[in-house]
Parts: C-alpha cells; sequence; structure tokens
C-alpha cells in the first residue's frame, strides 16, 4: 500500500498503486445556483453513449434533488454510514476514515447497490426539506425550507477508488488527461469498482456482462472540445477543462481560478480520500451545515465569496461565471476585459467573447429603404 | 460469428439481444497483458478506438424543433447509416445578425434541451402515424353515402365508436376523396333553412348559434391549427382552407362571393388559457412582454406564478446571471416551486388569492405616498374623473354642451368602407369613427391650478400630458354640473381607488384573504417602491391560469404602474404562458385571408386579401357547445357568439381534445354531436384516439420547405430547415394535405379556384406563400426567405427585426409618446362598460376562485361600495343557493363577501362531498405543453416512480402520474406515500356530465394515480403535473388485455401515462362573463385598427381555471404489485419517516468540524 497526498483533505491517503498525477487532470466546475434540474445533460449523456440494450437504467451523468433525491437509492446516506462518526475535520484536514482505509486484499470500502436501487432515479425530484405552508415566508439566505439540484458525472478521481479494487487491472487513468476508462475488453464484470465507487458511478451493463462508466467524452475532449453533458447544459452550470493541483495553480486558467484562488469550487465529499475532480459551486440558498457535510469546511468560504460577488465586490469571478456555456470548445485561460469575458484556447488564440449584458440595440421606427413602419406592438 | 465484445458493443442497441443468449461465451479467460500500475501505464488501449467510432457521425443536418414552448431550437442531427442518432444544439446562435449588421452574443448558447435531445426517440417511436389513418366506422359511412336521419340530419350511432374503433390505412387520393365529400355533404346538410330546422330538430342547440351561421353549413366547419406563430404555412393551412370554404359555400348556397361565408377559426393562445386577459383591458391590446434575456437589466426580479425552471428552461441562464449580477429574485407562488429555489425570497400565498395580495401591495404604496406621481397622472387612468352617480367615467360632453370630440393627431378615425393601409405601413393607431364618438370621447381631469375640471383627449399622454399646463388631483370629490343640468358627485379614480383599498384590502386584511403576514406585504409593497423603473414582474401561467386571470392583471398592473414600471428596458411587466404575439408575423393574412374569389397566380405579387372565415373561441366547444347563460339571460357576447360545430379539422393539436380541459367530457358528450374530426399530427396523440381521420404528416427531423417561426421570449426568427432527411413513412407536409383536398374540391365542384388557392403547394413551391408574409411584416420585410433559410440549415436563426434588440413593449409609448390602445389612451384600471358593471368587476375588486377554494366559491370580496352593483342572481331569476352549488351557474353569481366574513364561509362541496384538496396541474419540465411526455427516456425521469423495467406491472408505462400531497395531509387521510388514490372532483360535472350511468365511459376517465408525500405543498393543496399523456378507451382496454400490463391501446399503440383517468379529469371549461363582452375596446391581433369586442387570442374566454377542488380516495398499496408499501418507504429514504441513518444525514450530522 503506497501512501499519496491528497490536497482536498489536506493529508497523505492509502493508495494500492504508486501514484503520480497524469499530464493533465479533466476537471469540471459546476455552479449549482444556476443548476435547473432540466436533464438535458442527462439525456444528451444517454443518447450518446448509453443507448443499448443491458444499458437501460445506466444514467452515467444524472441529476438529482438534495436532499431527498438519489441515484442510486440512498447512495450518499450508505457513504455516511460506510464512513461512520468519526467523519471530523480539524480546520481544511480531514482526520476522518476514508474509503481508501480497507485492507491488503480489499483496499477499497465499498458496498453493492441492490438492482433495485437504480429504479426510480429522480426519486425526491424537486422535495425541499421541510413542509410549506400558506404564509410561508422565506426572506433570508439561507433558506430554512430548501433544496437543490445537483448534477453528478464521474468524478475522474486523482485516486480513483475503481482503478483500487478492479482485480483485473482493467481500470485506469489516462496520463495525457486524466480521464478514468475501463476496458471493456479486459473487464470481466466482476463489478468490485462497482463495488467500491463511494459516487457509484461504475455501473453493470448486465447483457455484455462488463462494467462501463463515463468516459469524461474523451472523443471531444480529444478535439479539444467539452464533454456533451457540459455544451448542453442549458443552465450554463458548468465549465470542462484541466486542473493544476494547489501548488501549480494558474491564475488565467478558469478552473484553477475557481477552486484554487477564489476557492468557490469544492469537491464532492472530499472524505472518501479519492480526491474528485468535479468541483461544485456551493448554493446560496442551502444551510451550511449540510454544505459542509457533502462539501467540506470550505463550503463557508465559497457561499461567502459568492455572495460578495453578488454586491460586485469579485468582478473577476462574476465575468468569469458568464464564460460558463458560452462556447463549445476547451477554455484554457480567460481574461476579463470592460464588462466582457473572453476565452483563450491552449495555444492561447481568443475561441470567445462573452458581453456581461446582452447588448442593447434600436432600429429605426420607419425606414424607408424597406418600406415598413415598426411598432413594438405591430 | 466473429464479433469481438468490442464489435457487439458497437453495435449497441439491438445486436446485443443476442449476446444474452447461451451462445455468448467470451468469459473465460486470464488476462494475459499484465498491467503493473494502471495509474501510470496501460498498454493496450486501442479499444478506446470504439467510442471515438460510436461519437463519429457520417452526416448532420439541422432541424427545428418547435412544440408550444416559445423557445424554437435549431438542432443539429447526426446521422450514422441514415439514421439520427443523436441530437445536439448548434452552437451558432451568437451568429445571428439581421440586415441592419445586429448581432446576437455568444451568452444565447447553448439552445435545447432534454426533449429535444431525445427526438429520436419519437421519430423512430412505435407511434409515429405512418399516413392517411380512417376509423372503421367512419369509412363505412363514407361508403354508404353518408346516411342520416331524415328529420335531424344525424348520422347513425353505429358509425360513430369514436375511441373503440379501429383505424385503416388508406392512400392519399382516397382520403382526400372521403375529406372532400365529407365537407359538401355536412356543408350541403346544414345550409340553408332546411339546415336550420336540422338543427333545430336536434333539440340542443340555442337559437342564437344556429343565427350566428348565417345560413351558411360552412360555419359549421371548425378550423384550427395549433400556434400558427410557429409555422406560418404549415400550421396556418387550416385557416386558409376556413377562407377557402367560403367558395364551396358560394357553390353550395348558390350565394354570390360578397355573400359567402367561410369556416371558422378557433383561437390558440387563448383555448390554451395562457391569455393573460387582463392585459388587453388595462392597455387594449393583447399583452405586454419582453424577451427574457433583459432580465438581466433589472435590480429587482418578481416572478409571480411563473416558474421558468421547468417552463422556460434555455432562457433560465439569463435569471441566474442577473443573480450574479446582484439582481434580487422574489418568487410569489402558492407551493415551493422550482424556480424557488434560486430565488432570494419565497413567498407562499392562498391559492387563487394573488390578486388581493397585489391589491394590497397598491395600497401601501398609494397610502405611503411611495407612488411615481409623474407618471401616474400622465399614463394612468387615475387622475380622470368617475361619476359617483352612474359609474361611468365622466366625459366633456357629459359637462359641456354640444360638445365634438377634439381632432386626433395621434390616430386616425376612419369610417366603415376607408381603405386602410397594410399593416407594416400603418404609422398610427386607426379608430372606426362610431367608436371614436361614443367609446373615446374625450375625458375630464380636475386641475388643481384653476381648481376646475379640464378636458383631456387621449393623445394627451407622456411627455405631451405635461404640456397642457395642467396638474390633475388624484385625490378629493369634486361636484360637476352636467349639461342636464344636474350636480354630479366625482371622483379621481386615484382616490375611489385608495378608498376601496383602504376597505377591503389593506395588509390586515389581505393577510385574512391570502396568508401572507401583513408585515410582509408592507414590506415587500415599500421594496417594490424603492424600484422605479428598475422591477421585472413576469406573470406566468401559475396566475393566468386562475378564473379571475383578468382580475389578477389589473392588481398587478396597478403595481408597476405606481411605480413607473411599464415599458422601460430596466423596468416592465410581463405575462409568461403560451407563445402569443402572432401580430410579429403581421403579414400572415397573405396567407389566411387570401381571397378565394380572387387569387393571386403570379408569385412575385402579394395576395389579395379577403377574409371570409370569423374566429371564434374554442372554449364554447369544450363547453359541450354551449354560449354562456345565466336564467334566461344570454352572458355571451354577439361578437363571441359560436356556431354549431360538425366539422372539424385539427393540426398538430392534442391541446384541443387529448389535453383539453374537461376533456372527457368533450369525449363523452360533445364529440357524439360532431360528425366529423380530422387531425394531421406525426405522433399519434391522445387526439388522434377519437379522431375520424388521422393524417399523418412529416415530422420535423422530415421537413421539406422553408417555414417561419417566432418566439414572444426571444428575438429571434427561425426558419424551418429543409433537412434533406427522408421521410420514414407514407406522410406529408400539412400545407400538402390541405392542397390535396382542394384539388379533390376542384374535380368534384367542377371549379378550379379550389386547386388554384392552392397552387404553390401543389408545384412544391409553398415558398411563395412565407415570402409574401415576410414581405408584408412590419418585422420581416427585407429579409430574403432563401438568404435566412439557409443560414437556419447552418444552425443560424435570424433576428426579428422589432424596433430593438433584444425586443421589448413600451417603447412607443414612453418614448414616443403614443398612447395605449385603450379608450384613454392611458392604462386603465376601471371598467365603466355595462358587462363589468354587472358583475361587480368595474373596480379592481378580488374574486375568490371559481372552484378551488375551501370557501366560498367566486364571491366577490369586499364590503358594499356605491360604485360596486353587481347583478345578483335573483336579478336573473336564479336562486341564489342553487346558484352556489350548480357550477354553470356560479360563474355568473355575483354576491358580496366581506374580507372578515370570507374564512368563515364554506364551500359546498366541503359540506355535501366531503372534499378537500385545491388540485392544480401546473407545467413540468420533461414535456413540452401538449407534446406530452411519454417517450422512455424522458418519461424515465418525470418524476420519482420511474423504474425503466416495470418492476410492478401496473405501471401504465416507464414512469407515471402523481400527485403531490402535504404528507401531513396524507398522514390525516390514512394514505401512504407512494400509494394510489382516486382523485374525484365535483360529481355534478366531473369526469364528464352523466357519469353516473355510463359505467365503462366512467372506468377510462376517473382519475388513478400515484400519492406521493411532498414538503412543496401546503396542506389543502394538491398539484398533478399536466404534461402526461391521459387514458383512452384504448389504453384501459390494454391494461386488461396485455400481458405485460401496459396502458398501451392494441390496436392504435397509443400509449397513456395514467392507468385510468387524467389530470384532466378533474378541470373543466369555464366561462367568466367578461371576458366575452362587446364593448371591451382593443387592438385587433395584428395591425393598429381598434375594434370592440371578440377578437380571438386578446379579447375572449380561456376556460381557465386549471385547478379544482377535490376528495382524494386510498386505493391501493405502493408496494411491488401491491404488496406493502413503496420500496423507498419502508428503506427509510423518505423525508417523513427517514432512518436514523438519514435523519442524521438531513441535519448535516454525520460531518463533525473542530
Amino acid at each position: 500500500m503506497a501512501k499519496a497526498y491528497n490536497w482536498q483533505i489536506k493529508r497523505e491517503v492509502n493508495y494500492p498503486y504508486e501514484h503520480k498525477r497524469p499530464k493533465k487532470q479533466f476537471a469540471v466546475v459546476m455552479d449549482l445556483n444556476k443548476c435547473i434540474a432540466c436533464q438535458t445533460c442527462t439525456v444528451a449523456c444517454k443518447t450518446t453513449w448509453t443507448p443499448g440494450r443491458g444499458q437501460e437504467y445506466q444514467l452515467w451523468n444524472n441529476v438529482e434533488t438534495k436532499p431527498n433525491g438519489f441515484y442510486p437509492l440512498g447512495w450518499d446516506v450508505k457513504l455516511m454510514e460506510l464512513l461512520g462518526n468519526d467523519q471530523v475535520w480539524e480546520g481544511e484536514t480531514y482526520k476522518g476514515k476514508t474509503v481508501l482505509d480497507g485492507t491488503e486484499e480489499e483496499p477499497v470500502l465499498g458496498w453493492m447497490p441492490d438492482d433495485l436501487d437504480w429504479t426510480n432515479p429522480n426519486i425526491g425530484e424537486d422535495e425541499v426539506n421541510a413542509p410549506v405552508d400558506v404564509g410561508t415566508v422565506l426572506e433570508k439566505l439561507p433558506h430554512p425550507i430548501w433544496m437543490f439540484y445537483l448534477p453528478r458525472i464521474c468524478n475522474h478521481c486523482t485516486f480513483p477508488a475503481c482503478v483500487a479494487a478492479c482485480p483485473r487491472q482493467a481500470i485506469y487513468k489516462r496520463q495525457e488527461d486524466g480521464i478514468v476508462l475501463i476496458d471493456p475488453e479486459r473487464c470481466e464484470g466482476y463489478q468490485e469498482c462497482v463495488k467500491a465507487c463511494p459516487y457509484k458511478k461504475t455501473m453493470f451493463n448486465f447483457v455484455a456482462r462488463i462494467s462501463q462508466k463515463c468516459i469524461g467524452c474523451f472523443p471531444r475532449v480529444e478535439q479539444g472540445l467539452q464533454p456533451q453533458c457540459v455544451i448542453t447544459c442549458i443552465g450554463k452550470i458548468r465549465l470542462m477543462g484541466f486542473i493544476n493541483p494547489p501548488e501549480k495553480a494558474v491564475r488565467s486558467n478558469p478552473i484553477d481560478f475557481l477552486v484554487h484562488i477564489k476557492k468557490v469550487a469544492l469537491p464532492l465529499y472530499p472524505q472518501t480520500g479519492l480526491e474528485p475532480n468535479v468541483y461544485y459551486i456551493p448554493p446560496i440558498n442551502v444551510p451550511l451545515y449540510f454544505l459542509k457535510q457533502m462539501f467540506g469546511p470550505g463550503a463557508e468560504r465559497a457561499v461567502k465569496t459568492y455572495m460578495a460577488m453578488r454586491e460586485g465586490k469579485e468582478p473577476e469571478l462574476q465575468a468569469l461565471l458568464h464564460l460558463f456555456g458560452s462556447t463549445d470548445r476547451i477554455v484554457h485561460s480567460f481574461a476579463v476585459g470592460k464588462n466582457e469575458v473572453i476565452g483563450f484556447n491552449e495555444e492561447g488564440e481568443e475561441i470567445v467573447r462573452v458581453p456581461l449584458y446582452e447588448p442593447f440595440q434600436i432600429r429605426p421606427h420607419k425606414d424607408e429603404r424597406l418600406g415598413v413602419v415598426r411598432q413594438d406592438i405591430p | 460469428m466473429g464479433l469481438s465484445r468490442r464489435d457487439l458493443l458497437k453495435l449497441g442497441g439491438l445486436s446485443l439481444a443476442s449476446m444474452a443468449s447461451s451462445s455468448y461465451k467470451l468469459r473465460v479467460f486470464e488476462p494475459v497483458v499484465k498491467v503493473d500500475n494502471p495509474i501510470l501505464y496501460y498498454p493496450n488501449r486501442d479499444w478506446e478506438t470504439m467510442y471515438r467510432d460510436i461519437f463519429k457521425s457520417e452526416d448532420t443536418f439541422v432541424f427545428l424543433c418547435a412544440p408550444n414552448d416559445t423557445h424554437n431550437c435549431l438542432l443539429r442531427a447526426h446521422v450514422k447509416n441514415g439514421v439520427v442518432t443523436r441530437i445536439e444544439p448548434t452552437f451558432k446562435f451568437h451568429e445571428a445578425t439581421d440586415i441592419y449588421g445586429l448581432k446576437a452574443s455568444p451568452r444565447w448558447e447553448p439552445r435545447c434541451c432534454n426533449k429535444g435531445l431525445s427526438l429520436m426517440r419519437r421519430f423512430y417511436g412505435d407511434r409515429r402515424v405512418k399516413g392517411p389513418m380512417v376509423r372503421k366506422g367512419f369509412y363505412e359511412w363514407y361508403k354508404a353515402g353518408f346516411p342520416r336521419d331524415p328529420k335531424t340530419g344525424e348520422p347513425p350511432k353505429k358509425y360513430f365508436q369514436r375511441g373503440k374503433d379501429k383505424f385503416i390505412k388508406v392512400t392519399w387520393d382516397e382520403v382526400a376523396d372521403i375529406i372532400a365529400k365529407t365537407m359538401i355533404n355536412i356543408a350541403e346538410t346544414y345550409s340553408g333553412e332546411e339546415g336550420r330546422k336540422r338543427l333545430e330538430a336536434q333539440g340542443y342547440y340555442e337559437k342564437e348559434m344556429i343565427d350566428a351561421m348565417e345560413g351558411a353549413g360552412t360555419r359549421t366547419f371548425k378550423f384550427r391549427g395549433s400556434m400558427p406563430f410557429l409555422a406560418v404555412v404549415r400550421y396556418t393551412s387550416p385557416y386558409r382552407m376556413a377562407n377557402l370554404v367560403a367558395l364551396l359555400d358560394h357553390h353550395i348556397r348558390g350565394v354570390p362571393p360578397e355573400k359567402a361565408k367561410g369556416g371558422r377559426g378557433w383561437d390558440n393562445y387563448s383555448f390554451h388559457t395562457d391569455l393573460a386577459p387582463g392585459h388587453p383591458m388595462v392597455t387594449g391590446q393583447q399583452n405586454v412582454e419582453f424577451d427574457l434575456c433583459l432580465w438581466e437589466y433589472s435590480k429587482l426580479i418578481i416572478l409571480w406564478g411563473m416558474n421558468p425552471f421547468t417552463t422556460k428552461m434555455p432562457d433560465c441562464h439569463w435569471l441566474t446571471e442577473a443573480r450574479i449580477k446582484g439582481s434580487k429574485v422574489i418568487v410569489i407562488s402558492n407551493d415551493y416551486s422550482p424556480t424557488a429555489r434560486s430565488a432570494d425570497e419565497l413567498i407562499v400565498v392562498r391559492t387563487g388569492t394573488d390578486t388581493a395580495l397585489a391589491l394590497s401591495i397598491a395600497y401601501v404604496i398609494m397610502k405611503e405616498g411611495l407612488y411615481q406621481e409623474k407618471y401616474v397622472k400622465a399614463w394612468t387612468d387615475m387622475p380622470l374623473l368617475v361619476r359617483m352617480d352612474n359609474g361611468k367615467i365622466l366625459r366633456a360632453k357629459d359637462i359641456i354642451p354640444n360638445y365634438k370630440p377634439k381632432p386626433l393627431k395621434k390616430a386616425e378615425v376612419f369610417k366603415k368602407g376607408d381603405r386602410l393601409p397594410p399593416f407594416y405601413k400603418q404609422e398610427k393607431q386607426y379608430i372606426p369613427e362610431d367608436i371614436r364618438e361614443k367609446d373615446m370621447n374625450d375625458f375630464v381631469v380636475w386641475d388643481t391650478k384653476t381648481n376646475s375640471p379640464k378636458v383631456i383627449t387621449r393623445d394627451d399622454v407622456g411627455d405631451d400630458f405635461w404640456k397642457l399646463g395642467i396638474d390633475p388631483a388624484l385625490t378629493g370629490e369634486f361636484t360637476v354640473k352636467t349639461v342636464d343640468g344636474k350636480k354630479v358627485k366625482v371622483k379621481p379614480l386615484f382616490q375611489v381607488y385608495l378608498e376601496f383599498f383602504e376597505e377591503n384590502y389593506n395588509p390586515k386584511m389581505a393577510e385574512k384573504i391570502t396568508g401572507v403576514p401583513a408585515e410582509k406585504i408592507e414590506k415587500l409593497a415599500r421594496e417594490i417602491a424603492k424600484h422605479p423603473r428598475n422591477m421585472k414582474l413576469a406573470q406566468g401561467m401559475g396566475v393566468n391560469q386562475y378564473f379571475h386571470g383578468d382580475l389578477k392583471d389589473r392588481a398587478m398592473y396597478l403595481i408597476v404602474a405606481l411605480t413607473d414600471n411599464v415599458g422601460h428596458l430596466t423596468g416592465n411587466i410581463g405575462s409568461y404562458a403560451g407563445n402569443f404575439r402572432l401580430a410579429l408575423f403581421n403579414g400572415v393574412g397573405q396567407y389566411f385571408l387570401e381571397d378565394p374569389f380572387n387569387i393571386e397566380l403570379d408569385p412575385n405579387k402579394p395576395a389579395k386579401v379577403k377574409r371570409y372565415w370569423k374566429g371564434e373561441s374554442a372554449h364554447y366547444y369544450s363547453h359541450d357547445d354551449k354560449p354562456q347563460k345565466m336564467g334566461d339571460h344570454m352572458i355571451t357576447g354577439k361578437t363571441h357568439m359560436p356556431t354549431p360545430t360538425k366539422f372539424c379539422w385539427f393540426v398538430d393539436a392534442n391541446s384541443i381534445l387529448g389535453n383539453a380541459k374537461w376533456k372527457y367530457n368533450i369525449v363523452m358528450n360533445t364529440l357524439p354531436k360532431i360528425e366529423c374530426i380530422i387531425t394531421n399530427e406525426w405522433w399519434w396523440s391522445l387526439t388522434c384516439e377519437y379522431s375520424d381521420i388521422v393524417l399523418g404528416v412529416d415530422a420535423w427531423n422530415e421537413n421539406k420547405y422553408w417555414d417561419i417561426a417566432g418566439s414572444v421570449t426571444n428575438p429571434f426568427i427561425y426558419v424551418w430547415p429543409k433537412t434533406g432527411h427522408r421521410r420514414l413513412y407514407d406522410t406529408k407536409n400539412d400545407a400538402e394535405v390541405f392542397a390535396l383536398v382542394g384539388k379533390r374540391l376542384a374535380e368534384l365542384t367542377g371549379d378550379k379556384r379550389f386547386a388554384d388557392y392552392w397552387k404553390f403547394v401543389l408545384e412544391g413551391r409553398q415558398e411563395v406563400y412565407v415570402q409574401r408574409v415576410i414581405n408584408a411584416s412590419s418585422n420581416l420585410r427585407g429579409y430574403k426567405l432563401e438568404d435566412i433559410g439557409k443560414k437556419a440549415q447552418e444552425g443560424i436563426p435570424s433576428l426579428i427585426m422589432t424596433r430593438t434588440y433584444p425586443k421589448y413593449v413600451g417603447m412607443d409609448q414612453l418614448v414616443d409618446n403614443h398612447p395605449w390602445y385603450t379608450k384613454s389612451g392611458r392604462l386603465e384600471f376601471y371598467r365603466e362598460e355595462p358587462e363589468f358593471i354587472d358583475a361587480g368587476e368595474n373596480l379592481p375588486v378580488y374574486r375568490e376562485p371559481i372552484d378551488a377554494t375551501d370557501y366560498e366559491p367566486n364571491v366577490i370580496v369586499a364590503k358594499p361600495h356605491p360604485l360596486l352593483r353587481p347583478k345578483r342572481p335573483e336579478d336573473y331569476g336564479v336562486d341564489p343557493d342553487e346558484a352556489l352549488k350548480n357550477t354553470e351557474l356560479r360563474q355568473a353569481r355575483n354576491v358580496l363577501v366581506t374580507p372578515v366574513k370570507l374564512p368563515k364561509t364554506k364551500h359546498p362541496l366541503r359540506v355535501s362531498f366531503g372534499a378537500t384538496h385545491i388540485v392544480h396541474t401546473p407545467k413540468y419540465r420533461h414535456a413540452a405543453h401538449t407534446t406530452t411526455g411519454d417517450t422512455d427516456i424522458t418519461t424515465l425521469l418525470f418524476g420519482p416512480f420511474g423504474d425503466v423495467y416495470r418492476h410492478d406491472k401496473r405501471k401504465p408505462f416507464v414512469s407515471e402520474a402523481y400527485i403531490d400531497i402535504n404528507p401531513k395531509d396524507l398522514e390525516k387521510m390514512g394514505i401512504e406515500d407512494g400509494d394510489y388514490v382516486w382523485v374525484d372532483p365535483d360529481p355534478q360535472d366531473r369526469p364528464f356530465e352523466g357519469w353516473q350511468k355510463r359505467k365503462e365511459d366512467y372506468e377510462v376517465a376517473r382519475l388513478l394515480l400515484r400519492a406521493r408525500a411532498s414538503n412543496n405543498t401546503p396542506p389543502g393543496v394538491a398539484k398533478i403535473w399536466f404534461n402526461m399523456y391521459g387514458s383512452s378507451h384504448g389504453s384501459v382496454l390494454g391494461t386488461k388485455v396485455n400481458k405485460n400490463g401496459l396502458a398501451k391501446n392494441p390496436y392504435t399503440g397509443y400509449q397513456s401515462l395514467y392507468r385510468r383517468g387524467s389530470h384532466q379529469s378533474v378541470t373543466r371549461s369555464w366561462h367568466k362573463p367578461t371576458l366575452q363582452t362587446d364593448t371591451l375596446v382593443r387592438k385587433n391581433l395584428a395591425g393598429q385598427v381598434i375594434g370592440k369586442g371578440f377578437a380571438p387570442d386578446v379579447h375572449c374566454l380561456i376556460g381557465a381555471p386549471r385547478e379544482a377542488y377535490a376528495k382524494i380516495l386510498k386505493a391501493e398499496p405502493g408496494g411491488i404489485n401491491g404488496k406493502g408499501v413503496w420500496r423507498p418507504v419502508r428503506l427509510g429514504l423518505r423525508p417523513h419517516k427517514p432512518s436514523v441513518a438519514f435523519a442524521n444525514y438531513l441535519k448535516g450530522q454525520w460531518v463533525r468540524f473542530y
């Protein structure tokens, strides 16, 4: 069992393989304040990658309502039970159990979902934590009555549990982009990865009898394009890019800026120890007690920064959030201009220029050339 | 088979089925290659090509996705082996431009949604309409030569077993013959005196309805295209056919062209209950709105009864991005809506009482002097004087002998028969002489400078008002001497409103009515008042679709008028339900009003326009083909009067039948009176289930001709691309179908004009008609269809050339000082017309909901007031108690109840029937409008009961309908989360009248669905989402005969998402008297001409509400196949009965911080 440093929990974790970070690490930031649970991402993923037999139930990308939604049923309640009562953070250091605290023989702590747990994939849709009544008034953030939407894909973890658990070494992490893949030719369908992944993002194809999972849309990423779930996100909550470890953070890299510089985007259940690479901007309507359980102690600062941004105190952050969803290409760096934000590709060429307000423009009321008179109310 | 596993995976879908067989023996080997460290290096990655291959497409094409959701997305389909495998946004909206060089930004990307991206499940779905289909019984009626009862003219019942019959596929030529002959036969049957006698002998229709036919059998023809705004040729072709049948009338009755009558065209926006009916009352025209991208220009955004997170999905980012920049969002709703989670504030109001809340907010702003005085005086009716003796607005002619109205500079007064310029050249408003004389005659304010009455005209608005040098009083009481020598007390309307609201809707009173704490009302009012010209108030269908939706508008407009938030870029009001404003394509008459007696066959010339068809509200049809009466008094105005319905032709129209309010009453009671129902569709809807002829038309991916679509929420014009994608079945374009019938009519009558009318369609050049529309539309003229069509094929829309980009309503007024289209040119809150006085709604009042309330329904909640003079039931000769219980009479029951007394009253069903719940049916994210959710992928995610493998065989499909009920209520009723329940509304008329004696039909219509314990809905309020396909006779049969239990019609393939009934089992079509006046002055739908009374989609019935008062009973346990409770409940993973672990999770107690 080797040791590796996990910056998200500021400590070492056990890992069965000697570990080296990939050259680039795939990462997605999702602003949960903007998610509308439209499920367009889910459908885009489903129609692109999992329309086949044995995959009917598979949603490599899903969106669930928190706190009452799960896919599969109860997955993160079970995760909490698995990690138990000693999930303790001291400052920003996590002292409790991670899923990598297994044995030599079974290096990952996991659980196997029941077949029926995969049914009701949108259970809890829109449901809030506590009942409303006529006359209910919520006027101060966070709200005592709340819910939010949590879109989930594979986290393409830095220390993937699925890789650690696979008895056939059929799962690997690509050095060029950090995407984690299951080799369908080598996989024998033992489902150890299904059991091991605490996020339950590996799934068994019972017709092909192999495990399958989100592939980070690598055929797109290889072409400099963002994944299907990102480019179809009409809530414009997602930005895919590459993240550096904190000590190598680059301010103009939008992912680094959000995760490391502004620290508004946080990993999901960092206490798994896997260093997951989807980063969430926590929803400001939700009380911290829940956000901290889910996103760790950084939630408090993230919410404060977001609120300050709304008051105009974080102009760069404010501008950057307008870049989300405005291009289908991978943005490697960004710059903020006057009332606009500009995105650049890996070569530093401009790929998109986004105004912070949609420009307002006027046409002639009466146009002799076209022989037309216009009214607002035609 | 030498297939590797990679090959098998690549094939996906069907081929994998064979792998499940025993011949599949691949799993035997140990790995040959050893992998040392899969984090550092993986040896054989060749297999990755598999996913690259899956992702590669051989070809792509762009198509337009245009359900009735107001967005219209150009989408890119990816094709492999000639089959669409996936769909993506085009990411080219930022390239959209106009001929001035204006440009959209990348902020618009991406445009798509969950429904659009799963459309291939429909394109290749098993419910495609595969060609022309005729119901067997109907076919036999046609073959038998249309036999009829000699006296009544009715066809024998044996031919009309709709919903239970099979369909047969015929050829297009034969179906054209069937339709043409049916049209001739029905028109002949009901024309002239003999026709009248037959209709009278049927003993059903009101005399006024038969009179309204003016002797023409063609007037019993009803045509409807769903939302013409979505395709000006494809979807308006039925209206063109309605104009053409005047030619048929000419032949049948032998009348000259000027006396020939076309068919009737049914409304769209207002039939969908989307019209905010008070907008025309306040502004004199259809609606005020702004493109939703303008949200971010305002600091305060109120979403009132609007839930954009599920209904305006591609535009929600403008809202969340506005928040990023600091805008505050307040949601006012009757529940915790999905949008509430992105709100800064949520206010939960008692269902249906939003009007009282709005009036109370207005009151606080008035009382505390927080209003924008200059705006109020120059732009609203509040300084106008009202006569306290007769409730009429004081006119100059009342106090000045022989007063002649002043000449108007801002409008042209015209005489009947005057020729007016085409819409796109109309620079002013056009007012008929009699309206100017009678209705718009000049008004009077009290000038505080001279302390005397002063005459103002409708030109005197905005800046021009101040040029008069007067300063009108808003408060006080004055006496004027009228020309007949009387002294009459008058008050400025501001004073009247203030006093009236003080008495009835002050915050304390409003708290009693709405449940919203008084202090919150005050706080909210003050906050709104702090945002003059900087607040957007967006109304959604939640409030639009109340019975008293008009009163709600009048109240909400008060708020925005008092705070100068109408018509600014940064401050405005907008109503958002449906896709209205066909007027943005105001040249559309070039197509649907071309004169069939004088057809323009030169493609380069404009058509000669002459209207022969007449608009009609389809809410009379859905009200069992009846107008509204109170006792012997006809409430329905003459301008609204329907004719008997005998022949219907629908295009893209699940809303008109399948998902109409009171659907089961239409099916069981109204349809038997109709002799032919034709539906053009590409997806077998519930409307198809009950049609006689279903005409399979091209799916969106198969579109062959350029057509144009517009939107009321975004600034684009969309051309339907020619996809080049093959037709999968024997289908045609909608216009082609009409043209075929026209051709057959030409053959049968020997008059080739029937065919010439469709000349360019028959020649495959229907774009000629589209270009004519473009040339005659103020916001399109200048565009060449070919140019913008080619762009659309690349995925680029074009900009609609309204005055501004993005567009909003109100610049004409606020910048150019044009009057509104009302009598006074101002925003009007008072309504002096007799229908309003009779209803007790001349003042802006609050009335209880018509059905969905615990209290006495439909009462006017106000103390007696000298200006409130409602006609009581007794005045109509109706017993007041009977009028309360009887839903039909209740609609015109005008009774006052004070706010204090209101909570002590009871809904009659609470007493007699044990009803406990308001059940409302709003729209959701998993389906668009009545293009209902029913494909596997989208349905699976529709709510909590999705199970793609259907472990529970009771499940009608891979998911199913459910009703959200507060957990406390469920506990009281002994119902467990996930159980099946019956929902029963008022038994006197629902699910359909006479159900007590029709057991088999009742089984189809009575609503059965799952219950979900939902914290989001207050006690006493239950919710069923609108967008699921309901039961038909065939789907109910399917649940019994299909081995897998699917609620699928074994004959037609129709798939229901309910085992029994539907959400429309609880609704009915309701008629509100003030929406049927002959006196309301308003602009016509298109152009600048002002008229009076009925105007389709502007002033007519809306059929609201979409909610009811109902009883809920447990039916079956929720466990799989009825065993025990629903599994998630059993496992402790539902919030009201959580396991210890889940309870800790909900409280965030698993983690500790030091």
